[in-house]
């Protein structure tokens, strides 16, 4: 229901609404139409010696404007809300207005919506037209953080174009992490573990992309300490986020002193959830522009 | 009687001129803001909607400070493209405990009602440090003096809070004897991103049932 005022104050609109509207139109015609002839016998004022005021009546199509606005007030009056409590004869409201804008969307869209997020995604991503949408949504979505190529940025959010998925880069793998969002969980070690042990770790996971440096004494420590989540081999974990060491791509730096800081401190980059914001077929379209 | 003679009466007498005018330009208040003004409809806290607490209302206090108004509305209108950009169009209810409120009357950049949530801390650091670092083509100034000082520098937050509580807001004893002790080590950036982080968190389904509501 629109929330009108009621009781005495919807009766104050009215009242002063229709009394206003009813002296205007008294005003304007009697300036018009009722001038009487006393008022013409009248000697016209002068002022500053020779500026006469005259009796030149504005000219009357004014009269016409001024007489179809008021008109016009009142059907508008009559057919929408304005006038206390009531309504309006089409009883419209801007609420009701976007829910008609949804029905009516949905009666247009839905079952072809519908039959895309039943598409496989190679009958997706074959269809320029429907690429295209896709690539909207991503701009809108998603470009703020991993760039409007998708290439990622600021050392911070991951790229999407390379081969390396920390999450996982099957179709129902990033489904999913577009859905319920992602938040990594790296420890910060710096309470656990010495500086020195630190550093030798971070030394160690540095060649980890060439196989791992067999004699490095950071090897034993990463084994302890590291291998349970990112692997021996450093070959990651999709299932807890644990990313792959062992190739030479690195979301925050792979220098040492960054290193070296993701293992002080920790890091926890995090993946906003899309699962309310975005309808199947948005996802849908998402999946397949990113799976490719 | 009739106008024109009504007229040269008024035009003479310039007591009843001012009177007259002050009349005629007050009706509009009279029926559009004094009714609005008792409708307690509008006046309730949605569901979800509750005052601000010491931080955010700091980080409120940045935002004003630095003026994002002018760029940036908070007010989601009811329009399926609105919606489908921004989320659920904004209530009345979510509004109360906004003094003054923030709603603004330019989009320089996008509306920002909805955008607790949309984006983690991480990324409105970065962005409010340096716009052009995230979004390579954006206009936004940065701001990266908000990272140097301190959110408990910004105004005594205990006197807003026993202000704001003077007003109506039902802040406890305790919250405002804690109000400073959350500030503690903030920075003015912390409190700004904590601010934008609950801004249209106060929507709640049953406003969502509560239609219209066009004042
Ligand atoms: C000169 C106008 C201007 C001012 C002042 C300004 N912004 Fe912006 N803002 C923009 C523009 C343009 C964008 C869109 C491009 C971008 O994301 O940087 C934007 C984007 C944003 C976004 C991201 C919105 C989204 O949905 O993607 C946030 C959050 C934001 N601004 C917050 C702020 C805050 C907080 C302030 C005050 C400290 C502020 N802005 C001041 C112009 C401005």
């Amino acid at each position: 229901m629109a929330d009108l005022p009621s009781g005495f104050w919807a009766g104050w609109i009215v009242v002063i609404t229709l009394v206003s509207v009813v002296a205007l139109a008294w005003l304007v015609w009697s300036i018009y139409f009722g001038r009487d002839q006393h008022e013409e016998s009248e000697v016209e004022p002068v002022w500053d010696n020779n500026l006469a005021e005259g009796h030149n009546p504005p000219p009357l199509w004014w009269f016409w404007l001024l007489f179809g606005a008021m008109i016009f007030s009142l059907i508008y009056l009559i057919l929408f809300p304005g006038l206390g409590s009531n309504t309006g004869l089409l009883n419209w409201s801007q609420g009701k207005r976007v829910a008609d804008s949804y029905g009516n969307f949905e009666a247009t869209f839905a079952d072809a919506r519908a039959a895309v997020v039943d598409m496989d995604l190679l009958q997706i991503q074959g269809n320029a037209a429907l690429m295209d949408t896709a690539e909207r949504i991503y701009q809108r979505e998603c470009a703020v953080c991993h760039g409007p190529e998708g290439r990622g940025q600021a050392n911070l959010f991951p790229n999407l174009q390379d081969a390396e998925w920390q999450w996982g880069g099957l179709p129902e793998q990033i489904e999913q992490s577009l859905r319920g969002g992602r938040r990594a969980n790296m420890i910060a070690w710096q309470s656990i573990l010495s500086a020195e042990v630190i550093d030798d770790v971070a030394g160690y996971v540095m060649t980890l992309h060439e196989g791992g440096d067999a004699d490095h004494p950071g090897k034993p420590l990463y084994e302890q300490n590291c291998a349970a989540c990112h692997g021996v081999g450093g070959d990651g974990n999709e299932m807890l986020g644990a990313s792959r060491l062992s190739d030479d791509i690195w979301l925050y730096g792979g220098d040492f002193t960054t290193i070296r800081e993701t293992l002080l401190y920790g890091r926890t980059g995090q993946m906003p959830a899309f699962g309310e914001r975005l309808d199947d077929f948005q996802i849908k379209l998402l999946v397949a522009l990113l799976a490719r | 009687m009739n106008g024109l003679s009504l007229h040269r009466k008024i035009e003479e007498h310039t007591g009843l001129l001012i009177f007259g005018i002050l009349f005629v330009s007050s009706i509009g208040g009279l029926v559009q803001l004094l009714p609005v003004l008792t409708q307690d409809s509008l006046a309730t806290a949605s569901a979800n909607t509750r005052p601000y607490t010491a931080v955010e209302l700091t980080g409120r206090d940045i935002y004003m400070r630095e003026n994002c108004v002018v760029c940036h509305s908070q007010q989601v209108r009811p329009l399926i493209a609105e919606v489908e950009r921004y989320g659920q169009y904004s209530r009345a209810g979510e509004f109360v405990y906004d003094r003054p409120f923030m709603w603004g009357s330019k989009r320089t950049g996008p509306d920002l009602h909805r955008i607790g949530g949309k984006y983690s801390d991480e990324w409105h650091r970065l962005h409010l440090l340096d716009p052009r670092a995230v979004v390579p083509t954006s206009i936004m100034p940065g701001y990266p003096w908000l990272d140097e000082r301190l959110a408990s520098e910004t105004g005594n937050i205990t006197s807003k809070l026993t202000v704001l509580r003077r007003l109506g807001h039902p802040y406890t004893d305790e919250e405002i004897a804690n109000a400073e002790a959350d500030l503690e080590g903030l920075t003015e950036m912390d409190a700004l991103v904590v601010y934008l982080q609950m801004l249209g968190t106060g929507f709640s389904e049953e406003d969502a049932a509560m239609q219209g509501g066009a004042h």
